[in-house]
């Protein structure tokens, strides 16, 4: 996935992904089932769901909180990262 | 059309005892008939006659949303949609963990019926839309196992999120891709940004939402809304048939469109992510 882009910035260089709540996730997995992009895994033990590949999450996209009933994912703020992205642009054309 | 209401039932969590009670209070409010999602799943046949005469106005409790699944699963017509958890989301006070409705539950319930009722009595203005556009002619296509995904090859720029913008005279409409739509499947409902409302490019313009998914669209320009497609209020599945003619959604006053430009893609470009994009699935 190294060669992965978004807006022309290395997919790594943003940090755009859920977050599990644990005190609020229920392990009802329709996260996982939803997300086409294998963001989560299933584990074994008390965490049964991780998102174990973040880089793997479409940038700005929230479905999968949208099909949380207990509402235990959530994502970073969307103009930080916009911004953020803007900047890593604006220093790549700078070389 | 008529009109009946089917909500969450309410015995889950406390946004679901909201759900019910806006229910209730709606229902006597515009004088309609409920809907038991429980009855209806376990015996569809009692609510056919009302189904099929009835627009539906659908209360959600949280994001499980099973008062719209229900709905789209029965192909039910789908006019208004409320969903409890953004609006106790919105009001910044969480509810008290238990099922029975305390006065805050109350209130909010009340203030989303007024809403609601208010909405349904004066339905947002749809203006006129602005721009006359040609559909377009030639497309790329992209095909992936029995999928083919079309690309309009000129005129439209897309953003990373599967977006359209096509600019005539200063106004960008915007709708979402070919690939978006298949990916989504039928899509029931379009929940559309309020006309006159500032954004800027990579802020939220309403969402579209199928039994699969709620697809929150991503505005690929900044601007103002000045219109929204009345005939994709109507009938969603316009989105389906036609994404880039007219199934488009919002119009768009565009503030700098040079400038957000330089952050979209045309359509050979946007081609090779959707390519990438369906290889992953």
């Amino acid at each position: 996935m190294a060669e992965t882009t978004f807006m022309g910035v290395p997919r790594e260089k943003i940090p755009w992904f859920p977050t599990i709540d644990y005190d609020k996730c229920t392990f009802c997995m329709e996260c996982d089932v939803f997300c086409p992009h294998h963001v989560f895994e299933r584990r074994e033990g008390d965490r049964k769901l991780v998102v174990a590949n973040p880089n793997n999450c479409v940038v700005f996209c929230r479905a999968c909180a949208k099909t949380c009933g207990p509402d235990a994912l959530s994502f970073p703020n969307k103009p930080e990262i916009i911004a953020l992205i803007k900047q890593i642009r604006e220093k790549e054309s700078a070389k | 059309m008529k009109r009946a209401i089917l909500s969450c039932n309410g015995l889950d969590k406390p946004e679901g005892s909201v759900a019910r009670e806006v229910a209730i209070r709606t229902a006597e409010a515009i004088e309609s008939e409920i809907i038991c999602p429980v009855l209806l799943n376990r015996a569809p046949a009692r609510y056919k006659k009302i189904l099929s005469g009835s627009s539906l106005i659908v209360v959600d409790g949280c994001s499980t949303r099973c008062a719209t699944k229900l709905a789209t699963g029965l192909g039910a017509k789908v006019e208004r949609k409320v969903m409890v958890s953004d609006s106790v989301k919105a009001s910044g006070k969480p509810l008290e963990s238990t099922l029975r409705l305390q006065p805050d539950g109350l209130t909010l319930a009340q203030s989303i019926v007024d809403e609601l009722v208010h909405n349904l009595n004066a339905p947002a203005a749809a203006p006129e839309p602005v721009a006359e556009f040609e559909a377009p002619t030639e497309y790329l296509f992209v095909t992936h196992d029995k999928f083919e995904f079309r690309i309009p090859v000129v005129d439209y720029a897309f953003n990373e999120n599967d977006v359209w913008a096509r600019v005539l005279d200063g106004v960008a409409r915007v709708g979402i891709s070919d690939y978006m739509q298949q990916k989504l499947t039928d899509i029931s409902y379009f929940d559309p940004p309020k006309v006159e409302t500032a954004v800027d490019q990579f802020g939220e313009l309403g969402s579209v939402e199928s039994a699969k998914a709620v697809f929150e669209i991503v505005s690929p320009v900044s601007g103002t809304v000045v219109g929204v497609n009345p005939a994709v209020i109507e009938n969603p599945g316009l989105i389906n048939e036609d994404p880039y003619g007219s199934g488009w959604l919002v119009e768009i006053k565009v503030t700098d469109f040079a400038q957000d430009q330089a952050l979209l893609l045309d359509g050979a470009a946007y081609a090779d992510v959707v390519k990438r994009k369906a290889a992953e699935e």
